[in-house]
């Protein structure tokens, strides 16, 4: 309703195009000889890009609603759609589900595992039908809060009952927990396990982290963009994109603190079979990307939303979520393929095609949620508060 | 927001707003009058005189115990080779984690724009500087000949003596002592204003010296309190990585090493969680027979003690969530002194502990999803006792079973406290609650102004109107910029 007019055709664009990369990539990674790794590797970045935004966007609902938070009223519902994402994302991860696996983890290849005394030990835990159960399980718990918190949420702007938001302000905290043990063991299936030796009690955090922080530099954008469409002009001011700012600073210190916790015990306990995931990390082409996060994923933002003035600029603060949304997929690449032992510059084509496409596909996905829906909570009881709201 | 529009906006669903911070009936003079009551009676309730007793007798059995360690050394203590450190770390780490619910409520809560804690600000404050006390004090005598403390300050000197910087212990001595100093300053300077009011309302030459000193001149003008309110937001955001950092760096006196079932790089946050899981524990202890003795029930009410069960829920989730993830990790490594260090816990010759760390920090406080028991006292102590007990035996485990049983099976061996680790503990305890219980008869125990910040009668709680400061005086009216921000495009 609300985009038909302004871009109805562009999101089907991007879709169509997206759609179009994706199976182009694919068909190249068929086809080609030798490219099929590079094509699952990038499909692997690519899926765990947009998941962790979509799980940081699921996070970011259920805390405003755990906190009955009135300041974000304005942005949940692209938040909510944000998160509604899970539905694509569940459908991407079955190609990878069924013909990724034995191309991106060591352990799903049975004679290679049966070799390593390491891998069997674990073979309890990482074993492809185990993986599959576990996947079915966190798609259904990701997709089916999603859905629920979103389709309340337009419920409310039909009805404006105020026991919805009760309800979802009840529900929220168990939610919060079943999200916390599936976003962990997400990240230690998806990514941790690539290298089926390596362990870290932190991963799990580093991905959320990693995930939140994409989100919030992601609703930065969406809200600008929405803006930019003639939308929501009143209703999101500067307060909000002061109060972003802020929770994009926080994450950003919250990811370097976990990253330097990681990295510090690690290196500080110099145990082999442990500094080998970093070593991998430090040596070659790799050290650069190593470096490009220390400096782009922590300092470049840290200093650059230290002062009030970009934080309630929008055009900067833009800038900077741009940024940290680049970051972030450099994080991934960094947490993702260095364990095949493939040198990081340059990347494979794939990334980008791979990448883009997904990305045109999610905003495919996007126009469609809210082609029939509102962009706020309209008839939220906290909605007229959160317009007006301001930091003193 | 002007008042013709705030009006237009139809009044929030009772159940949307919550109950009132402070409760009806109070007036801004009332909560001056019951706050400086507290202080101004001469003579504090009974009760107050048997736990101060009870307290002060501990206090002086730990003195005791500090004086005979010094004489006798170290081996009064059950420490041994292999199990270097007992109660002494356990006790420090135990005591600095309590602190952190102190520095949580007046940084990252106020930076969250939590209003209701305003009530329970200054106790928690009080909270953290005398846990701080009791913890530093530990480190001091375990290393055995505390007349060369100074040894652990990197202080030129002509022995050349320098401390080890690579080591985590002396980041310790850093951390603590910058949390000691900034939570200090926290607390004072909050208390500036509530301590003239003391001091205007004062009758005695005594009190009006001592309370007229310590409140710098205060007269609470518009500059004043503007300076005030930046000096407190820059305060809160200095003091927010110090709540994460300290319990940090404690953890990396474990993490670091190679010890089996200490090296996790989960350490630093999950520490940071259980510090603030066993501060609040601690703050409901000490706030629910406060409220009672001294009528502060309007001023603290049950939402107040209902958010705090619920930060209690939250952070003993997440204490529960990091044992699991160890547990899991421990067994997912596939290395055998990692697996053993986990079932050795669990199953081994202190299985009694961990088990009570597990009922008291992940199980029990799980009750607290039912509301019926987060607004129930007798829940509510019952719990808060048990988890502080749990977040002590949990630094126990940590401490002893992995210390007792590591690579090698010769060299294995076990801890048994005697009666002078155990007096000291108690006594710790005592040490902790003298300072807490003169503090509740000397000083402003709440916060008067900030409490008035929240109430109606302020007529500053525009319904649609929630930012990060106290508003004593005026705010520039910012947001007609929804209107055609210029800054914003």
């Amino acid at each position: 309703m609300f985009l038909e007019t302004l871009a109805g055709a562009s999101f089907r664009i991007a879709g169509e195009i997206g759609a179009l990369l994706l199976a182009g990539s694919a068909l190249a990674g068929l086809l080609v000889e030798g490219a099929a790794p590079h094509f699952w590797r990038a499909y692997l970045v690519g899926f765990a890009y947009f998941l962790s935004l979509s799980l940081g966007a699921l996070f970011f609902v259920l805390l405003q609603h755990l906190t009955r938070s009135a300041w974000s009223v304005v942005l949940r519902r692209l938040a909510e759609g944000i998160a509604a994402n899970m539905g694509l994302l569940a459908i991407l991860s079955v190609p990878l589900l069924l013909f990724g696996l034995r191309s991106l983890y060591p352990w799903a290849d049975e004679t290679l595992a049966a070799h390593d005394p390491l891998v069997r030990a674990k073979s309890a835990y990482l074993n492809v039908p185990f993986f599959w159960v576990r996947w079915a399980v966190y798609f259904a718990v990701w997709t089916l809060t999603a859905r629920w918190f979103l389709n309340r949420s337009v419920e409310q702007d039909r009805s404006g009952d105020v026991d919805l938001t009760l309800r979802m302000e009840r529900a929220s905290a168990p939610a919060m927990v079943l999200f916390a043990f599936t976003t962990t063991f997400a990240a230690f299936d998806l990514l941790m396990s690539r290298d089926p030796h390596w362990y870290s009690t932190i991963y799990g955090i580093y991905f959320f982290a990693g995930g939140v922080l994409g989100f919030l530099a992601l609703l930065v954008a969406a809200a600008c963009v929405t803006q930019r469409a003639g939308r929501m002009q009143r209703m999101i001011t500067a307060e909000h994109y002061h109060d972003l700012g802020k929770l994009l600073f926080a994450f950003t210190v919250f990811w370097a603190y976990i990253a330097f916790s990681q990295y510090m015990l690690i290196w500080y306990a110099d145990i082999p079979e442990e500094t080998g995931w970093y070593l991998k990390r430090q040596s070659e082409t790799w050290a650069w990307v190593s470096l490009a996060l220390l400096v782009g994923h922590f300092f470049v933002p840290f200093l650059a939303l230290l002062s009030r003035v970009p934080k309630r600029r929008k055009k900067m603060l833009v800038q900077v979520a741009l940024w940290i949304l680049a970051m972030h997929a450099i994080d991934l690449y960094y947490l993702a393929v260095p364990d095949s032992g493939v040198p990081a510059l340059p990347p494979h084509p794939f990334y980008f095609t791979v990448f883009l496409g997904m990305a045109g596909l999610s905003v495919a996905a996007a126009g469609r949620c809210f082609r029939t829906r509102s962009l706020v909570p309209e008839k939220d009881p906290r909605l007229q508060e959160s317009i007006a709201f301001e930091n003193a | 927001m002007s008042r013709s529009t705030a009006e237009a906006v139809p009044a929030l669903d009772e159940r949307i707003r919550g109950e009132p911070l402070v409760a009806q009936g109070e007036t801004l003079a009332s909560v001056t009058e019951t706050v400086c009551r507290i202080v101004e009676k001469p003579h504090p309730p009974r009760a107050w005189y048997v736990a101060f007793g009870i307290s002060a007798m501990l206090a002086g059995l730990l003195f005791a115990m500090v004086g005979y360690l010094l004489l006798e050394g170290t081996g009064v203590w059950g420490i041994n080779v292999p199990v270097g450190w007992g109660f002494d770390i356990t006790n420090f780490v135990f005591w600095v984690g309590i602190g952190h619910a102190g520095t949580l409520i007046s940084a990252i809560l106020f930076l969250f724009r939590q209003k209701w804690r305003t009530s329970i600000n200054r106790f928690a404050e009080a909270m953290t500087i005398f846990a701080v006390v009791c913890a530093g004090l530990f480190p001091a005598i375990h290393v055995g000949r505390a007349w060369v403390e100074y040894w652990m300050f990197p202080i030129p000197n002509n022995l050349s003596m320098w401390p080890n910087f690579r080591s985590p212990l002396l980041w310790d001595v850093f951390a603590v002592s910058t949390y000691m100093i900034v939570s200090l300053l926290f607390w004072y300077m909050g208390m500036i204003p509530d301590l003239a009011t003391l001091r205007d309302r004062a009758r005695t030459p005594l009190r009006r010296f001592f309370y007229g000193f310590f409140s710098l001149g205060w007269r609470g003008s518009n500059r004043q309190w503007h300076r005030y309110e930046r000096a407190y937001l820059l305060l809160a955001a200095l003091a927010t990585p110090l709540v994460l950092s300290v319990h940090s760096v404690v953890s990396f006196d474990f993490a670091v090493s190679l010890v089996p079932g200490w090296h996790a790089t989960i350490f630093p946050p999950y520490f940071v969680a259980g510090a603030i899981f066993g501060g609040f524990a601690m703050v409901l202890l000490l706030i629910v027979p406060s409220r009672e003795w001294f009528g502060l029930k309007n001023l603290i009410t049950m939402r107040h003690l209902e958010n705090m069960t619920k930060i209690v829920l939250a952070t003993g989730s997440m204490v529960g969530y990091a044992y699991l993830i160890e547990i899991f990790i421990a067994w997912y490594s596939g290395n055998a002194v990692e697996r053993f260090a986990f079932s050795n816990r669990a199953f081994g010759p202190y299985a009694w502990a961990f088990w009570t760390m597990v009922s008291c920090n992940v199980l029990l406080p799980q009750l607290f999803w039912f509301k019926r028991l987060r607004r129930s006292i007798p829940a509510i102590l019952f719990i808060a006792v048990a988890v502080n007990i749990g977040m002590w035996f949990e630094r126990y485990v940590i401490i002893v079973t992995s210390l007792s049983r590591d690579f090698l099976p010769s060299s294995w061996g076990h801890f048994t406290p005697t009666w002078v680790d155990l007096c000291t503990l108690l006594g710790s305890f005592g040490l902790f609650f003298t300072l807490f219980l003169l503090f509740l008869r000397f000083l402003p125990i709440v916060a008067i102004a900030e409490v008035k910040s929240v109430m109606p009668d302020a007529k500053l709680d525009r319904d649609v109107h929630h930012g990060q400061g106290d508003y004593h005086g005026d705010i520039p009216r910012q947001h007609e910029r929804q209107f055609g921000d210029p800054e914003a495009d």
